[in-house]
């Protein structure tokens, strides 16, 4: 089981903060209770003080910028570190699923109901909760980008999944923009 | 003295360590503080095995490999022996595995996205594992320097704006150059009219 962060953690970026919001609602199309299992994992971690509820967990979510409703004040190090935690804990729960959709070894038709599948439900996630005039918001709902965004996600999820994957994921979130 | 073996498995990987306690540094007996062996099994490929010096090779060019994936730069990476190398290939990655023995030919395995994050996770799974004693010699995951994030821009969308704009700019100017300039009219220098009565101011002075 993934610990709760044992460090301060670090000042993410505009665009690490996405990234990660991102990787929740990737979550939670992947698993139509994400929400409450996201609360439920946090709490078996022992993050139970900083995100005693849904809307503080909500609230740490809102510091992404695309997001219809937006904080403005920058987040804090060590709610970064506990989303960056509570992101590998879920996908190590989510692992299979997330085996099956990268899986070439599966078949074709199967993996092409499982993608559209996520793919119908990232996309009515983002329509609800996304600004729809940010140009990142748009490249995700266009049908030509998304598809390659969704893999991605879903590739950055299996590979950070468990407690070996905290390091790498808060690496790749501090990435300087390109 | 006891040896002990350990399964860490993954879907399509099953990594198999064996090793003994280091008793002289107080090692408890179900800890491995030496390692002996171990055998990696992915599915549809032979399977492998090696001395800890291999496992460390493995695992020096796998862990950079995935954290350079996350970023989306998919580049080559092998060790100073040459024993491991892993490289991208279409949409597969490609792990090359020499044998330290003389005249074993390279074993080429392909493995797909799923498969390369079920040998991640033995792989991290070994190294986090508290009964195991050993000091692995990997690189912390650091963010990447922003030269190796802009080469995974294809060349197109990296040089494609400024060249766009300096062609647009060459043009602008070209245009300006050949398109005549219009004809201004300089500002006269004011000159004396005859509302001006001479006649005026030597009467006021008559008149002081």
């Amino acid at each position: 089981m993934t610990e709760a962060p044992s460090q301060r953690g670090a000042r993410l970026s505009r665009r690490g903060i996405e990234r990660l919001d991102l990787l929740l609602l990737t979550i939670e199309a992947l698993d139509l209770n994400g929400g409450e299992a996201m609360l439920w994992t946090s709490q078996q971690m022992g993050l139970k003080d900083r995100f005693p509820n849904r809307v503080e967990l909500w609230k740490r979510r809102c510091h992404n910028p695309l997001r219809r409703s937006t904080r403005r004040e920058p987040m804090d190090p060590v709610d970064a570190e506990s989303l960056i935690c509570l992101v590998c804990a879920m996908a190590e729960r989510l692992y299979p699923m997330l085996h099956q959709l990268l899986s070439a070894r599966e078949p074709e038709q199967l993996t092409q109901a499982r993608w559209s599948l996520l793919d119908e439900r990232l996309r009515d996630l983002i329509e609800e909760r996304m600004n729809p005039r940010r140009g990142a918001v748009i490249r995700l709902l266009d049908p030509l980008q998304s598809e390659g965004l969704q893999r991605q996600m879903v590739s950055t999820l299996a590979l950070v999944a468990g407690p070996g994957g905290i390091d790498r994921l808060r690496a790749t979130l501090l990435d300087p923009t390109p | 003295m006891l040896k002990n073996t350990y399964r860490y498995e993954q879907t399509a990987a099953l990594l198999v360590v064996e090793g003994y306690p280091d008793l002289s540094a107080d090692q408890a007996n179900d800890s491995i503080g030496i390692l002996s062996s171990w055998r990696l099994q992915l599915v549809a490929a032979p399977e492998l095995e090696g001395t800890r010096e291999h496992l460390e090779a493995l695992m020096a060019v796998v862990m950079p490999y995935a954290r350079h994936q996350l970023s989306g730069v998919g580049r080559r990476f092998d060790t100073d022996q040459g024993f491991v190398v892993v490289s991208p290939e279409g949409d597969r990655h490609q792990l090359e595995l020499r044998s330290s023995r003389d005249g074993v030919e390279p074993l080429k395995l392909l493995l797909d996205d799923a498969e390369l994050c079920d040998l991640v996770r033995v792989l991290d799974r070994v190294r986090l594992d508290q009964r195991i004693h050993l000091s692995w010699q990997l690189p912390a995951d650091q963010p990447l320097a922003r030269h190796e994030l802009v080469e995974r821009i294809p060349l197109r969308r990296r040089f494609g704006p400024p060249l766009l704009g300096g062609l647009a700019l060459a043009a602008s100017a070209l245009v300006a150059l050949v398109l005549p300039l219009p004809n201004t009219e300089l500002p006269q220098p004011a000159t004396e009219t005859s509302d001006v009565k001479p006649d005026a101011a030597v009467s006021t002075e008559d008149e002081r």
